[in-house]
């Protein structure tokens, strides 16, 4: 899986200087205290990958900055010894994306972790971008206040990683991403500058730059600060479980459920390799003979959770739900969502390893889609469980294989590659919220024509004109477009 | 129903070459908004027409010619509608200027921006390339987000063809009621209600009234309704009220006046923004409406009205001037598309 990575650190070696490695690290030695700096293969090892472990690359050097000040001037130096530069917040990412390059700095920016100020009358807060993501949420809580995105690395992941990835979560079909989330963004450029994007306000005159950076994956600037938006708690959240005999009359309920009108705060799906991996896992009364589990969950006042559950309980059972459970109390919502938050390690506990897609697709296309990656599934030899998000037709399948095993990891691969063509076959896309890193590149080229790419790559060069910012992830080359086609049609 | 593309794209190609100067237009109902321009226009009001429409799926792709009054009819018949509401401006105004111009109506505070709704767009650039980005899908993250950096961008980095939007269910009951409040007493009632999570969809200050809506389900509203109080709008004067807010025809400059607009923290004292005449989106946006060209404060946008070769929009850092004027380049590198009309520098 990394030959890409090997390529491109091979392309900057040729390029770079060794003058200018040893330049830069005497640099970073004046800047940073000794603490801030890691050198050693053995301290770097936990920096060598982020969530995504099949992809490893130690970096040249690891630096740890505690100011803002520090940051600038880490990118100066980058900037002016042409070294390349990877930024890292927690490194949950699933794409590789925060992998380090070999001939680089890797930027870890979990000491900016301050929460600088919430305030209650405009639900806004201002952080660091290396506050925690459920610590800005536990820190609003006294407020009656909550932060919208919650990915499921919300126990460690960072806002910062975040805006880099435009991560979204269980409660994005209602609330939005990270996008929308987010009111503004203080960056360092590549040169050291610092430049704000968005406002105080809900909108800015001009082009909308902060969206533009939102998601961008570490290539176009580092992240500082931000002011994001926060929510009031629902006096009332209801909590539902659906089981269904089929994964198609599961996700047949689901458009159905949405063309009525009912936006639920979050509807996720599980099927049954899923449901059983939980269950055996978690043990909270998942029921093991269905082939389909819905969790729906309903939030806002009392009237308006009343009326929209007789309405959601109706439309699933007349969609083929065979039984609906409704929880009686907060406990008993949270087990529900015990097993599919439990749901990944669930399926890390009966397999060795597992590759987790995030493919996006029209709702409608649900059953096409899921009885096509079974079709896949029995092809190359690999089990795939389900877990997503069905309400806004984000897919999770997770590919069972073991790395143990001589060209199961390959297999993996080519079998993920498949459902991410599939899902852009029927209308949808590569990613839904994980980002493209380094571990999708393969497939941009297949859901992007040649104008888009170049497009891409000159608003990357309106940013970073040297292409120091992690580099290689992301946006692919001209180069490598081409060889990816000729491989494709060879 | 006409898809235009291929002249559109034979005209900016031409223009590239010629190194032409093009005016984008369709409605031409936001003349009075941004900076002028001058150029041979490049007309897209002919471009109209649903690419593809699914009501189940509440994701609808229209040609950017296509009216707004014309798509809250198609959207009203399936019991759906836009999310942020734009004005229509007399029935004329077009999907791809609303984008281009960033309109967002009164419920902007909790049911988004244009940028919050919008999936994906088709986009002609500096080149004559037509694009793709985004989709029709809820979640995409793959590549740059080009689609939502156009809006408020007046066209300054390419000519908009199709737009596709996430839709939601219309509401199925409405309710406003007023308070008769003076400025102060009605931002500081907005900042406590507006997190109180209520199905509420407006709060305007004008003329000595608070106005709140409330929007959802009927039990919803109708508990809302008798939790704040105040006095009832029938739904005539209700009606009247949020669509002449909406089409920008509470507050009119004279010839001699300006509208300015001011967007920030909604808790800002009512004393930081003087001489304010209207107060929307629960105290985030703010109008004044000044006589002379000076403008009252500073960061405020010159909305409607005076010198509309001034710097309108306000002014930029350096720093994100020259990254403005790079994100320009990358898109017309021969700055043909709208050339000054948001900033006189791009």
């Amino acid at each position: 899986m990394n030959t890409l990575s090997n390529t491109s650190n091979d392309l900057v070696k040729q390029a770079g200087e060794a003058g200018n490695v040893a330049a830069l690290i005497s640099d970073l030695q004046q800047l940073l205290p000794a603490s801030g700096l890691i050198m050693s293969t053995e301290s770097q090892r936990p920096f060598e990958c982020d969530g995504l472990a099949v992809y490893q690359q130690l970096p040249l050097i690891t630096v740890i900055p505690e100011t803002v000040d520090q940051v600038q001037g880490i990118l100066r130096l980058c900037y002016s010894h042409r070294v390349p530069l990877v930024p890292r917040g927690a490194g949950t990412g699933l794409c590789a994306g925060a992998m380090p390059h070999a001939e680089g700095v890797l930027l870890v920016m979990t000491k900016l972790n301050k929460i600088l100020h919430i305030n209650q009358h405009t639900a806004t807060a201002r952080v660091q971008p290396g506050v925690r993501n459920l610590a800005l949420t536990d820190a609003a809580k006294p407020m009656g206040l909550y932060y919208a995105p919650d990915p499921s690395s919300q126990i460690a992941c960072t806002i910062g990683g975040n805006i880099a990835e435009n991560s979204g979560g269980v409660h994005c079909l209602k609330y939005g991403l990270t996008v929308n989330n987010l009111l503004q963004v203080t960056l360092v450029t590549i040169e050291g500058k610092l430049i704000t994007l968005g406002g105080d306000g809900l909108d800015e005159p001009g082009m909308d730059l902060l969206s533009l950076f939102v998601g961008s994956e570490g290539l176009l600037g580092v992240v500082v600060e931000a002011k994001v938006k926060l929510l009031p708690r629902a006096p009332r959240v209801q909590v539902l479980l659906a089981a269904y005999d089929s994964v198609t009359a599961a996700g047949d309920s689901v458009a159905a459920l949405i063309a009525q009108g009912i936006i639920p705060a979050g509807l996720e799906m599980m099927d049954h390799l899923a449901i059983s991996a939980a269950e055996d896992f978690v043990k909270v009364g998942y029921p093991t003979d269905a082939q389909a589990l819905l969790i729906c969950e309903l939030d806002g006042t009392d009237a308006e959770v009343e009326e929209q559950l007789a309405v959601v309980s109706q439309c699933f059972k007349l969609h083929g739900a065979k039984n609906v459970r409704v929880a009686k109390d907060a406990a008993e919502a949270d087990a529900l969502w015990q097993g599919r938050k439990a749901a990944f390690p669930a399926v890390g506990r009966i397999s060795p390893d597992y590759y987790c897609m995030d493919g996006t697709i029209p709702r409608s296309k649900v059953g096409h889609v899921l009885t096509r990656i079974s079709e896949l599934s029995n092809t190359y030899g690999l089990r795939v469980a389900n877990v997503f998000h069905a309400g806004d037709g984000n897919l999770h399948p997770l590919i069972l294989f073991d790395a143990s095993v001589d060209g199961e990891l390959e297999r993996a691969e080519l079998l993920g590659g498949d459902i991410l063509t599939l899902c852009v076959d029927v209308g949808g896309t590569i990613t839904g919220e994980h980002g493209v890193g380094l571990e999708k590149m393969p497939q941009m080229p297949y859901q992007f024509g040649d104008a888009e790419l170049a497009q891409f790559r000159r608003l990357k060069a309106a940013f970073d004109s040297e292409e120091l910012l992690n580099p290689g992830k992301g946006i692919p080359t001209l180069k490598y477009c081409q060889e990816y086609r000729s491989l494709q049609h060879g | 129903m006409v898809d235009l593309t291929q002249q559109l794209e034979d005209q900016v190609q031409h223009a590239y070459v010629t190194k032409t100067p093009l005016k984008i237009q369709a409605g031409n109902t936001k003349a009075h908004l941004g900076r002028e321009t001058s150029g041979e226009v490049v007309d897209m009001a002919n471009h109209t027409g649903v690419v593809s429409y699914s009501a189940t799926e509440l994701v609808i792709r229209v040609r950017a010619g296509t009216k707004i009054s014309q798509l809250n009819d198609l959207l009203a018949e399936q019991q759906q509608r836009l999310p942020f509401d734009p004005p229509s401006f007399n029935g004329e105004a077009t999907i791809g200027g609303t984008v281009a111009a960033n309109q967002t109506g009164a419920s902007r505070p909790w049911f988004g921006g244009v940028k919050d709704s919008l999936l994906g767009l088709g986009l002609i650039n500096g080149y004559g390339e037509a694009m793709q980005f985004g989709g029709q899908v809820m979640k995409n993250v793959a590549g740059f987000d080009v689609t939502r950096l156009q809006c408020g961008a007046m066209g300054s980095l390419g000519l908009i063809t199709d737009v596709s939007i996430k839709l939601l269910p219309e509401f199925k009951a409405g309710h406003t009621v007023t308070f008769e409040m003076t400025a102060e007493v009605a931002l500081e009632a907005m900042l406590r209600w507006a997190n109180l999570s209520l199905p509420i969809t407006g709060m305007s200050h004008f003329q000595g009234l608070l106005y709140v809506r409330l929007q959802g389900g009927d039990s919803g509203v109708t508990s809302a309704s008798n939790f704040l109080g105040g006095e009832q709008l029938n739904f005539v004067a209700a009606k009247e009220f949020w669509q002449a807010l909406k089409e920008g025809r509470l507050l009119q400059p004279t010839s001699n006046q300006i509208l300015w607009r001011w967007s920030g923290a909604s808790d800002s004292p009512i004393s930081a923004v003087s001489n304010t005449s209207l107060i929307n989106w629960a105290g985030a946006e703010r109008w004044i409406l000044e006589t002379g060209s000076n403008p009252p404060l500073e960061g405020l946008t010159q909305h409607k009205g005076g010198d509309r070769l001034a710097q309108v929009f306000g002014a930029v850092s350096p720093p994100q001037q020259a990254l403005q004027q790079r994100i320009k380049y990358a898109f017309d590198p021969h700055g043909i598309l709208n050339a000054g009309r948001l900033y006189s520098w791009m």
